[in-house]
């Protein structure tokens, strides 16, 4: 379990890592190594480069720009869940922080590493579609930004452009009348979910007018479940309805913790389970 | 000082005494040492010269090696040289892994690295030796091998079929031991029994992930003929042995070195290929040679254990009083039995303990063990006792639930009442001084069923149900000769100490027992400074070299305090006895008129002692000061083993209570409950640990840990983050107390408690959640259980 050999570039700035990256198509950005250094000493991959962005200045930084909470690639889970900003305006992301993984990985594992490697059953993904964020991405071209819902295509597979970097994620805020409400279920604490349920409900009075329902863990990328969601709004919970419907949208896969039916179960109980957070 | 004062024995004299420190729960000193980073663990060693290897396994669980190419490999920078079986044969003698006193074993001579055939998925089948591991794991993907993939035999159902894949084709079938117990008539005590109920059970393989992975440093020394190997094992002398004999050197000039070890449970008892390679490769090159198991080598090639399937049935009278019961036992141990203790132990454990705290005069029992194409089985901690428990536990649950008595009132019908022993397990097994009565009924004073009954039948119409089980069990610990030397293996079951005073007035202490993190340093002290009248921080300890402390059997089996810890109480005893002999002579007074004291002579009756500084002062600088004829010996050395039994059993009982979430299928240990009765306790607090510990590993067998495989015999989660071990989150309040009753075979009087907890839990758990599903008419048989499990049960999918 030792790493294949790679050379090493500390990229001081953004342009220099773009740069570096558009010359090498085998170099791959590390940011926190959480994700990456396990694939490369398991050798499940052989770049050529390991381009570190950790060290590039205030790449970490968490602020508000407009309508918007910005959050730069490089804050690490345990910066974003210590920051008062995060705290105030949108704690909701505290508490799923708290889920993933444990505290040492939080303290290495980056908000941009997460949103950008695109693990389906990572928290992070979900949240950012669930919350219609917008994904900041960097390259020879200049700036574009892309959305959460556009950003995400298949198993590991994202927009992002072989000389691009993502530079930070922009959350909307939530108005008064707008919820983020999450559950998952996993076999052990700080595991990967065998299932997880990001929604983001939009009330009148206690009557759900919008909803958006965003599972991960359940398929190859955050799955959107627009029509149940429907559902939900129209009769609340209803199982055999949901379960019949979240099956015809979503095309679920099983892993070793959970069978594709398991998953489609525990997709249709978290809505009652979020429904019950949200009388609370 | 912590005074949790236990029962005391009267042959180790009153608690209230200086020095008294047998029986309190003292602080260990190597803890801080470890928390501070201290240790000295293999990969922590660095020789002059030394070479590095890393090994090519077989991606195939069956597959034939029709050629192999190394020479690219060879020219890869950094690397040494490439060897094949080829080159490590010349250095290395095949070896059997079967014994002589449990009736016919059949398994094939094995050798390091695999021949023509591999045999499972991680069985090595060549050696890169290069100057540091990255390089060594660079130069495996040059080497090209023509493989052949071959059928496996996957599954033990059908290894014995007619149309199963014979993995020694020389052997002409796949089975590997086979054994049958048969007390009374079971037939025909089932014909008149008032009711039989049956059951059968299915666990998974899963493995004892120690913190610290294999390791083995080799160092041949030509010039001395003297090879040196550090090496992160139980049994250094064992080890010796199989060196010497391996390697064809002499015996006296093998020296193994088992110092900081990180975490054993079993594992590290047997004899692996791959660092029988490493030994022979030292010996061919005359380097140092380090291999480190990196964790995925660890699950595929760390022993496996507890892959049963076991069907029971159990007859019982009007009353509840067991009339019979039989057992029919099926394990897959994987193509070897290991060496030298064999894979046959945990279904003979199985087949012995099954039943054991209760008195059944009709008992059958039919073990079979096949080979199959995955990672070799063995001996893990609490060998085969989570088997035993569950079928016995489960059928005794369900008994009571036919005839309509409560789970604690037919174990109290049952048991061998604490007043009949000496008695015999349903198998014909020895047992003695053991207390499943008081036991049980402690632990029920401490569970207060009624109080969790109350909650069941409140939490009936709600999300999550609640349940609870009661267990009893018998542990198996302080093996005797019978155990693995009666059957031709060399394993010492005798166990020395030699301890000694010196100049300084300090004490140093040796053991041939070994410590993997469970505080045998520690309690050693105890009883040196306790039986010599000492302080604890003048004792110094020395473990785990075989050129520095007595022979011996080293640490498995619950066996270091009840075998080991003896052996120093005589050693000190006799040491105590010469520097009583000394100082009369000195003081010129009657011995019995001496004793010792915070590491001084002191007269009994007042006045002037002299320190233990100044009497080995005297001994060793100014020695013709003494009246002649005076003895100077200060240093003494005993042994201990245990005559006449094969073992010297523990029991415990156990409890606990569950919540399972009916949506998710979770599964929540709300509180979980240990009586143990172990003896002396010459540390309560490291015998929690102990107990605390092994309840941890055995919910890690009843809800998580499984090595998954597909139908190929491929692993599918050799990975911390696949195969799931219970962490902080997933551990319950564990609440332990204990009754005493000192086994008679020795002073000490102290029995095992390592591996109770890992034993029982499995169990009770198991009992408890089917408690709770029972409400529903269901339950789950089979280990871990899982939440799809439970959901499959409850059929909500
Ligand atoms: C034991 C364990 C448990 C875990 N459990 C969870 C969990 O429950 N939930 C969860 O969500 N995660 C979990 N993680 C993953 C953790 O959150 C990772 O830290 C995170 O997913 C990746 O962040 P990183 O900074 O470590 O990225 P890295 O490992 O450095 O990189 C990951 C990938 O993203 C790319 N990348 C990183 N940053 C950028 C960027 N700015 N621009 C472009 N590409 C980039 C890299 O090239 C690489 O391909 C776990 C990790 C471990 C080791």
């Amino acid at each position: 379990m030792k790493a294949p050999d790679f050379s090493y570039f500390e990229a001081q700035n953004i342009q220099d890592a773009i740069k570096y990256k558009s010359e090498d198509d085998e170099a791959v950005i590390l940011a926190g190594g959480q994700s990456l250094l396990p694939a490369l000493n398991m050798r499940l991959s052989s770049p050529s480069c390991l381009i570190d962005i950790s060290k590039i200045n205030n790449l970490n930084e968490i602020k508000i720009e407009g309508d918007f909470i910005n959050i730069g690639a490089l804050a690490t889970h345990s910066d974003v869940m210590n920051n008062d900003l995060i705290n105030e305006k949108l704690p909701c992301l505290v508490d799923i922080l708290k889920m993933v993984a444990h505290a040492a990985i939080r303290n290495k594992g980056t908000h941009g590493g997460s949103i950008a490697y695109g693990d389906p059953a990572a928290e992070l993904p979900a949240f950012a579609v669930a919350m219609d964020a917008e994904i900041v991405l960097s390259g020879l071209s200049g700036q574009r930004i892309v959305n959460a819902k556009d950003f995400y295509r298949g198993l590991f597979e994202t927009d992002l452009k072989s000389d691009e970097i993502l530079i930070a994620i922009r959350y909307p805020f939530l108005s008064h009348n707008q919820h983020l409400i999450f559950d998952e279920v996993c076999r052990r604490h700080g595991d990967y979910a065998m299932a997880g349920l990001m929604a983001r409900v939009e009330l009148d009075k206690s009557k759900i007018n919008n909803l958006d329902l965003v599972y991960f863990a359940t398929g190859d990328k955050p799955n959107i479940a627009q029509n149940t969601a429907k559902l939900v709004i129209d009769d609340r919970y209803d199982y055999e309805k949901l379960k019949k419907s979240l099956a015809s949208e979503i095309d679920f896969a099983g892993d070793l913790n959970s069978s594709s039916e398991m998953k489609l179960h525990l997709a249709t109980i978290l809505i009652n389970k979020i429904l019950n957070k949200l009388e609370r | 000082m912590d005074d949790i004062k236990v029962n005391q024995n009267p042959k180790l004299g009153s608690m209230d005494r200086p020095n008294s420190y047998i029986g309190r729960s003292l602080p260990r000193e190597n803890a801080k040492k470890h928390l501070e980073g201290g240790g000295q663990f293999v990969d922590d060693l660095v020789l002059p010269r030394m070479l590095h290897v890393a090994f090519l396994r077989s991606p195939f669980a069956h597959a034939e090696i029709k050629s192999i190419n190394v020479e690219e490999a060879k020219t890869s920078p950094g690397v040494f040289d490439v060897y094949t079986s080829k080159e490590i044969d010349e250095f290395c003698t095949p070896w059997v892994g079967t014994l002589g006193h449990l009736g016919e074993m059949r398994s094939p001579e094995q050798t390091p690295l695999a021949k023509k055939i591999a045999r499972w998925q991680g069985e090595p089948i060549a050696v890169v030796i290069a100057n540091n591991r990255a390089q060594a794991e660079d130069a495996l993907e040059l080497i090209e091998v023509d493989w052949e993939e071959k059928d496996a035999q996957v599954d033990m159902e059908t290894a014995l079929d007619d149309n199963a894949v014979v993995i020694h084709p020389e052997l002409d079938s796949n089975l590997f031991w086979t054994r049958t117990v048969n007390q009374g008539d079971v037939n025909q005590a089932f014909e008149t029994s008032h009711a039989v109920v049956e059951t059968k059970l299915d666990f998974a393989r899963h493995t004892g992930v120690t913190l610290e992975s294999r390791g083995i440093v080799a160092d041949w020394n030509k010039s001395e003929g003297k090879i040196t190997i550090y090496h992160n094992g139980q049994a250094p002398h064992m080890m010796q042995h199989i060196i010497a004999k391996h390697l064809e050197v002499n015996e006296g000039l093998v020296r193994i070195v088992s110092r900081d070890v990180g975490g054993s449970f079993g594992i590290k008892v047997h004899v692996y290929p791959d660092e029988m390679a490493v030994a022979a490769i030292s010996k061919k090159l005359g380097r140092p040679v380090k291999f480190i198991a990196d964790r995925l080598e660890s699950f595929t090639t760390d022993i496996h254990a507890r892959c049963h399937k076991i069907s029971g049935k159990l007859g019982v009278d009007k009353e509840g009083k067991i009339l019979a019961m039989e057992i029919n036992d099926l394990s897959g141990i994987g193509p070897f039995s290991m060496y030298p203790r064999t894979s046959a132990i945990e279904t003979n454990q199985v087949l012995n303990l099954s039943g054991a705290p209760y008195v059944i005069p009709n008992y059958k029992a039919v073990g079979t063990v096949v080979f199959q194409n995955k990672t070799p089985m063995c001996q893990y901690r609490a060998v085969g006792h989570p088997i035993a428990v569950a079928i016995t536990e489960a059928l005794v649950d369900k008994a009571a639930n036919k005839i309509g008595i409560s789970l604690s009132e037919i174990r109290k019908k049952n048991f061998i009442p604490d007043t009949a022993y000496p008695n015999k397990t349903p198998s014909g097994v020895p047992l003695e001084d053991l207390s499943h009565q008081a036991s049980m009924d402690k632990l029920l004073t401490m569970m207060n069923i009624q109080e969790i009954e109350k909650e069941k039948i409140a939490n009936l119409d709600k999300n999550v149900l609640s349940g609870y089980g009661v267990i009893s069990m018998c542990e198996v610990t302080n093996p005797s000769p019978l155990f693995y030397g009666v059957g031709g293996a060399h394993i010492s079951s005798q166990d020395g100490a030699s301890i000694r005073l010196e100049g300084s007035g300090a004490i140093h202490l040796s053991s041939s027992i070994t410590e993997q993190g469970q505080g045998t340093e520690a309690i050693m002290k105890q009883i040196a400074a306790d039986q010599l009248g000492v302080s604890m921080d003048s004792v110094r300890v020395t473990l785990g070299d075989t050129d520095a402390t007595p022979y011996g059997g080293g640490t498995w089996a619950s066996r270091g305090a009840g075998i080991g810890g003896e052996a120093v109480l005589k050693a000190a005893r006799t040491l105590k006895d010469n520097i009583l002999d000394i100082a009369a002579a000195i003081m010129q007074t009657d011995k019995n008129s001496l004793d010792v004291e915070n590491n001084t002579v002191i007269r009994k009756n007042g006045g002037e002692g002299i320190t233990l500084q100044q009497l080995a002062e005297t001994v060793y600088y100014r020695g013709h000061e003494l009246p002649k004829g005076t003895n100077p010996e200060l240093l003494a050395t005993a042994s201990f083993l245990i005559e006449g039994i094969p073992f010297v059993f523990t029991n415990s009982a156990m409890g606990c209570k569950v919540s399972i979430d009916q949506d998710t299928g979770i599964i929540k240990i709300d509180k979980f409950w240990a009586v143990e009765d172990c003896g002396t306790q010459i540390n309560p607090k490291l015998v929690e640990e102990q107990i605390r510990g092994g309840v941890i590993q055995g919910i890690g067998g009843a809800l998580f840990e499984e090595c998954v495989y597909d139908d190929q015999g491929n692993m599918q989660n050799a990975t911390m983050a696949d195969y799931l071990v219970p962490m902080a989150y997933e551990m319950p309040d564990i609440i332990v107390d204990h009754v005493t009753t000192n086994s008679g075979r020795s002073i000490i009087g102290a029995k095992g408690a390592g591996e109770a907890g890992t034993g029982g839990a499995p169990a009770v758990i198991m009992n408890a959640v089917n408690n709770a599903l029972k409400h529903h008419g269901t339950e789950v048989l089979s280990q871990p259980i899982t939440p799809e499990k439970i959901l499959k049960a409850l059929r909500k999918i």
